[in-house]
This record gives structure tokens, C-alpha cells and sequence, in this order.
């Protein structure tokens, strides 16, 4: 075995409760280089938290989350509250996983380029010169070339999120993260942000995708997790999971989705 | 040529003043000491909004911060600058310091605190700053929760975040209310006369108390103080344009 | 602090005297703000232009030349007025009108664009809900418009009516005996300029502190039914 290939992502034993609700019950899960995994999942089910707290956009209240072999460390704070030890070790691993929201969230007022440079520019200190160009291309990849001086609030849903992909991929990130990706679009617009999506699947991109969307989890990804109420009801090779599935929430979930 | 057009400029003045119930020669006369007015005024009000919006920016992110000491330190000054009026606060700085002797006694005395100028530009600084910190106060707290999300994800760190995103997005949204403030900071600048300084209403009120005169020197200075006041309107109108673009 | 409460009586004198001020002027000044809100929403064009010029004119010329304009000039100007025309004879001005009628006016600009907002920001549907049930213009106002109206324009009138409070302090420089002008008299006489402005530095903020009190509790009993967004 090759023991100096560790995954892209390790999560072990994840807990996270709001107030008294716990959301996220002990998840555990492994991603590898190259892995498309889909995470599916009713609403309330925790999926979204579970991958905000992946990049500690929500701090878990106990587990460990592992980057590319490199485990972020904890601590436990002067409140007895779970929190980083290093925060700059966290920031360092951020920059290694980029994020695309549900709403965009766009730096309303810099231009599509602007918001493209950024975090390359002035979180991995990149020169200018060489964000722009990497960012032109970018923009080229998500279609969108002739958008470069566009405000954010001047584009349809559909190109911010294109532009917020492009933002992501701007930092070369080793995994990224896709929280409902196209669930603030108008039906008509999801197609072009799918598409951009399962082009990067297709490259290898390692992704992991909190989506509602049945075909690209059966079509796309190299594997799919379903939660239920904070577990993982049922996980495994999409192919599989769709034609048969075990569990009979997952199948109510199933039954739901495809009416 | 140069003295024709004078007298018959001069001839204008006359008919203008016959016919009207004012006395347009003396402020003619007197406008030099209306111009060197105009620049108390500006000088005043332009060094105090930008000294007290350099004291605001940190200020305000301090009081955002939700700090446990300093927020509440800082909620407690604009409370106190933003709830009482700006002429006690300037007569409190001129006339009310030198009641201490030890204060008398020392350096500051001779050389900042005994000058009516260097008290009105404490008083207005420290007065603007409040307004201005809550304003930007505001304005962090609207920054829309998303855009500061995508920046934590993206691995900026705490002043990182500020500076890049924050701050910037909040500047801009705070214009609108900033040109209110800095209208507002024009307006209290009047009370620059009230220790007596020369500045638009102080030159006003010297001449009309020096030709026994009842709106003269107060008219112009209100026609002067309209101008200045449509000239930072359009200056905000265009730095709006330019900002805000996005918004639009 | 001794001397203080010997000049208590100036103090409160003056408080009462700078109250009084802000009431009779707020008065003036809500008068004035529906005037200026009719005027800027009707869609007459003399009575848009002339609420306009209003509104523009104060927010250009800073309330102390105003005052000093009204009180000095004001009065020579209304006993040339008089004297031309044998209608009134010789009227004298005082402080207190002056301030009042002032402060009044400028004030009602400022109101003119709260109540404005507020009346555009009731919903156009509800209004012709109104005239659709058969109600009268003055009903339609009377049930409708301003109930609600208060409620959109509370935060903006606060906010307003604040900054009246601290204007009236500058009706002390025409020679008017309110807080400011007393506690400056007092703490010359007695040498402690800095104890007495203090005084009314601290009651002007607890004149401002219970205003915003009372006025956000009466802000939270008119937004109930208002969806918070």
C-alpha cells in the first residue's frame, strides 16, 4: 500500500448541535483524489451544515477533519467550547478547499474579475498579473469572457454562479465543496450551472456536492451519501444506490424526489 | 477699457442697491473678509471630518467586533457626542477647560487649548467621529452575511476579511448617509462664530454689528453657505455615480 | 457641587425654558412637515415646486443664520412692512418666538421628507382596497393612511426630533435664557465654566436618552403586526 497518498478528505466522527438540536450525529467519511461525491438528503437533514463544518465555516462540537493528510487541529476553548487551536493553520486550509454557496455570495461590489482575483491575489499571494490571466481563463472555461467588468447584481443567477465557480477554481483548490449549488436558480438556469459542474467532474476535480439534484448524483458522481437526521442513512456507488435502495427512508426519499 | 467697465460695473452696483432694501455696496466691499471666511469654514470643516473619519474606521470595527470592553467604551462616546448638542460640547472644550489651573499651567494651554480654532477643531473631530462610527457601524452590519462567508471559506483571515471585504463594501454603502453627515458638520461649523471666530457667519455678524446692519451680513452668509452646500451635493453625486455603480 | 445647587433654580429654569422650545417648535415643525408632504406628493406642480424650494433651502443654509436672520432681520423687516402700510405698528420679536418660529420651520423640512416616505411607503393596494369599499378621500386618510403612516414614519421622526432637542440649544446665542445661557452665566459668575456646561451637557443627554427611550417603546407598540424582515 502506498502510504504517501493519504485521501483528499478524511472526517471522523463529526458532531454538531445548535443549541440542543444535534444536527450532525457522528458522520464519518473518506473522499479520495478524483472522487465526485453527492451528499443527498431531506431538508433538515444536516447536509449543508455537515459541509460547512468540513471547512469550519460552523465548528463541530467534536470529531476531526482531515485535509489531504493534514488533520486540523482542535482545542478545547476557555468556554468548554470545541474550536481551532491554530486558526491560522485553518485559514492556510482553506485556501486548499474553496466553497460555492447556494447564494452566490459574490462580493457585491467588485467586478466578476475582481472577485476572481481575490483570494488569489491577496490570501495565496499570487502575482496580479498572474491572476488576471488564470482568471481570464477561467471566466473563458465558465463561458462567461465577456462578463469580466460585469457587476455581480448586473448577471442572472445563473452566471453569478458560474462567476462563483470560476472564483473557486481560481484558487486551484485541492477539493471543492458545492453547498446546493443550484437550488437558487430558476429552473432554467440550473442546466448551464450543471453543465460547468460535470465538466469539472470530468476532469478529475475532487468535489463534494450538497445538491437536489437526482441526475448529476446518478449520472456524475463517483459516489453518493444519503442522510438522514444527522446520520448516513446509506452510502455507496451511485448505480447501485438508485436501483436498489436498502433503507426505507431512503426509498421514501427516492419516491419524493423523482414525482 | 479696464476703468470703463469698472465704473459702469460700479454704476450696476448703485442701481442694484437702489432698488433693492439692502446694502449690496458693503458686502461688495466687504466680500475679501466673506472669502477668508469661506476658508475657516472649509478649513474647520474639512480637517475635522477627516481626522474624525480616521478615527471612525477603527472605531467603528472595534465597536462591531462585539468586544466585550471596547465595544461597549465606544457605545458609551457617541452615545454622549451623538445625544447632546455640538455648541455645549465646544463651549465645554473653550471656556469650560480653562477652569483648571492645572490645565492652564501646562503646555497644551499656551499652545492648542487658548486658541478658539484648535477647540473647534476638538470639538468638531470628536463630534463627527461619533456620528461618522456609527454610520460605518451600521454599515458593517449590513454587509451581507454570504459575501463575509465566502471569505472566511476562502481563507482570509480576520483583517484580512475587514480590509478586502468588509470595509470596502461598507464605505460604499455608507456614502448616501456620509454626505448627510458631512452636510450636518458644514451646518454645526456655524458655531465656530459663536467663539469668535471669523468663519461665513462669524464675517456675517461682524458686519452687521460694525454698520448697525439687521440681515445683510446674514444673508450673504446663508447665499454662501447654499453654495457650498449644492457644491458638496454635486461632488457626492458624482462619487456616488462612481461607487455605486454596482448597486444599480 | 455645592455651588451647583446653588444655582439650581437658573438650571432648571433653563430646562424648562430649552422644553418648552422644543415642544412649541416641534408643534410648528409637524405642521409644516404635512404641509411640505402634501405639497411634495400632490400632483399640483406650483405646490411640488414650492415644497421643494422649501426643503432644498433649509438643507442648505445652516439653522443659526436662520435663527440670527429672523431675529434680527425678521423684525426690521415686518416694522418696514408696517410702517409702509399703516397696518400694524411697531411689533418687537422676542428669543423666544424667534426660536420657536425658526426652529419650527427648519424642522418641518426635515419632517417634510419622513412624512413623505412614510405616506409613499403605505401599499398603493390598500389604499384603493379603501376606495374600493366605497370610503371617501377623508376616510381613506382618516382609517388608512394615517395609522399607518405613523408607524413608517416613527423611526425617522425619532431620529428627527433628536437632533430638534440639541438644536434648540442654539437659540442661547440670540440671548435666549435656556439651559445653555444659564449654566454659561452661572459658570462665569462663579468660575467653573466647565462644572456648569457639564450640567447641561449631562441633562441634555438625559433629555435625549428618555426621548429615545419612550420613543422606541412607542416604535415597538406600532410595528406590532409589521412582518420584520
Amino acid at each position: 500500500m502506498n502510504k504517501s497518498i493519504p485521501p483528499a478528505l478524511k472526517v471522523e466522527n463529526l458532531h454538531k448541535s445548535f443549541g440542543k438540536v444535534e444536527v450532525i450525529k457522528g458522520i464519518s467519511m473518506t473522499a479520495n483524489k478524483g472522487d465526485v461525491i453527492t451528499i443527498l438528503g431531506a431538508s433538515g437533514s444536516g447536509k449543508s451544515t455537515f459541509l460547512r463544518c468540513i471547512n469550519l465555516l460552523e465548528t463541530p462540537n467534536s470529531g476531526e477533519v482531515t485535509i489531504g493528510g493534514e488533520t486540523i487541529a482542535m482545542k478545547i476553548g476557555k468556554n468548554n467550547n470545541y474550536m481551532p487551536a491554530n486558526i491560522k493553520q485553518v485559514e492556510r486550509l482553506r485556501s486548499r478547499l474553496s466553497m460555492v454557496f447556494q447564494g452566490f455570495n459574490l462580493w457585491s461590489h467588485m467586478t466578476v474579475l475582481e472577485n476572481i482575483i481575490e483570494a488569489p491575489i491577496y490570501v495565496q499571494k499570487e502575482s496580479k498579473a498572474k491572476a488576471i490571466k488564470n482568471a481570464k481563463y477561467l471566466l473563458n472555461k465558465v463561458g462567461l469572457s465577456d462578463r469580466s467588468d460585469y457587476y455581480p447584481s448586473h448577471l442572472s443567477g445563473g452566471q453569478q454562479q458560474r462567476v462563483a465557480i470560476a472564483r473557486a477554481l481560481a484558487m486551484n483548490p485541492d477539493i471543492m465543496l458545492f453547498d446546493e449549488p443550484t437550488s437558487a436558480l430558476d429552473p432554467e438556469l440550473v442546466g448551464e450551472v450543471l453543465t460547468v459542474m460535470r465538466d469539472l467532474a470530468e476532469e478529475g476535480r475532487t468535489m463534494l456536492v450538497v445538491t437536489h439534484e437526482m441526475s448529476f448524483a446518478k449520472d456524475v458522481s463517483t459516489k453518493t451519501i444519503f442522510l438522514d437526521q444527522g446520520n448516513i442513512c446509506e452510502q455507496g456507488c451511485p448505480s447501485d444506490l438508485f436501483t436498489n435502495p436498502k433503507t426505507p427512508e431512503f426509498k421514501k426519499f427516492l419516491t419524493r424526489s423523482f414525482v | 477699457m479696464a476703468e470703463k467697465t469698472l465704473s459702469s460695473f460700479e454704476k450696476f452696483i448703485k442701481y442694484i442697491d437702489s432698488i433693492l432694501p439692502l446694502e449690496i455696496e458693503l458686502i461688495i466691499n466687504n466680500f475679501d473678509r466673506f472669502i477668508y471666511g469661506v476658508g475657516i469654514t472649509l478649513e474647520l470643516t474639512i480637517l475635522s471630518l477627516i481626522i474624525g473619519f480616521l478615527l471612525a474606521v477603527p472605531m467603528a470595527v472595534a465597536r462591531s467586533s462585539q468586544h466585550a470592553i471596547l465595544s461597549p467604551i465606544i457605545w458609551c462616546y457617541t452615545y454622549v457626542f451623538r445625544g447632546t448638542p455640538l455648541l455645549v460640547q465646544t463651549y465645554l472644550i473653550y471656556y469650560g477647560l480653562g477652569q483648571f489651573q492645572f490645565i492652564k499651567n501646562s503646555w497644551v494651554w499656551d499652545s492648542i487649548l487658548s486658541s478658539a480654532w484648535w477647540c473647534a477643531l476638538i470639538a468638531f473631530t470628536l463630534n463627527t467621529a461619533a456620528y461618522t462610527t456609527e454610520l460605518l457601524h451600521g454599515a458593517i452590519n449590513d454587509t451581507p452575511k454570504g459575501e463575509v462567508e465566502a471569505a472566511i471559506a476562502s481563507g482570509h483571515s480576520y483583517f484580512g476579511r475587514i480590509r478586502r471585504i468588509i470595509l470596502p463594501s461598507a464605505f460604499r454603502r455608507a456614502i448616501p448617509a456620509y454626505s448627510n453627515e458631512v452636510i450636518f458638520m458644514l451646518h454645526g461649523s456655524v458655531v465656530a462664530s459663536t467663539i469668535t471666530l471669523q468663519d461665513v457667519l462669524g464675517v456675517g455678524r461682524w458686519l452687521n454689528g460694525r454698520y448697525y446692519l439687521a440681515y445683510e451680513g446674514f444673508i450673504t452668509a446663508a447665499l454662501l453657505y447654499f453654495a457650498i452646500v449644492f457644491g458638496i451635493t454635486r461632488i457626492f453625486r458624482m462619487v456616488e455615480r462612481k461607487y455605486l455603480k454596482y448597486l444599480q | 457641587m455645592n455651588l451647583i445647587w446653588e444655582y439650581r433654580q437658573q438650571l432648571v429654569d433653563g430646562t424648562l425654558v430649552t422644553i418648552q422650545l422644543a415642544l412649541a417648535s416641534l408643534i410648528i415643525a409637524i405642521l409644516f412637515g404635512l404641509l411640505g408632504a402634501m405639497g411634495k406628493l400632490s400632483s399640483n406642480r406650483i405646490a411640488n415646486m414650492m415644497a421643494g424650494i422649501y426643503t432644498t433651502a433649509v438643507r442648505g443654509v445652516p439653522d443659526l443664520v436662520l435663527i440670527l436672520l429672523v431675529f434680527y432681520g425678521g423684525q426690521e423687516i415686518i416694522n418696514t412692512i408696517g410702517k409702509a402700510t399703516d397696518w400694524w405698528k411697531y411689533v418687537e420679536i422676542n428669543q423666544f418666538m424667534a426660536g420657536t418660529c425658526t426652529i419650527g420651520v427648519i424642522f418641518g423640512a426635515y419632517y417634510t421628507e419622513t412624512f413623505r416616505g412614510a405616506i409613499m411607503a403605505i401599499p398603493k393596494g390598500q389604499i384603493e382596497a379603501g376606495v374600493a369599499v366605497g370610503m371617501n378621500k377623508f376616510l381613506v386618510f382618516r382609517h388608512i393612511i394615517w395609522p399607518q403612516m405613523i408607524r413608517y414614519a416613527l423611526p425617522g421622526f425619532s431620529n428627527n426630533w433628536l437632533v430638534q432637542i440639541k438644536t434648540t440649544a442654539l437659540v442661547s446665542v440670540i440671548g435666549l435664557q435656556d439651559l445653555v445661557y444659564n449654566a454659561f452665566v452661572a459658570g462665569r459668575s462663579t468660575h467653573l465654566l466647565f462644572i456648569f456646561m457639564f450640567a447641561s451637557l449631562v441633562i441634555f443627554l438625559l433629555m435625549t436618552a428618555i426621548s429615545d427611550l419612550l420613543l422606541t417603546l412607542l416604535n415597538r407598540k406600532y410595528s406590532k403586526g409589521m412582518v420584520r424582515t
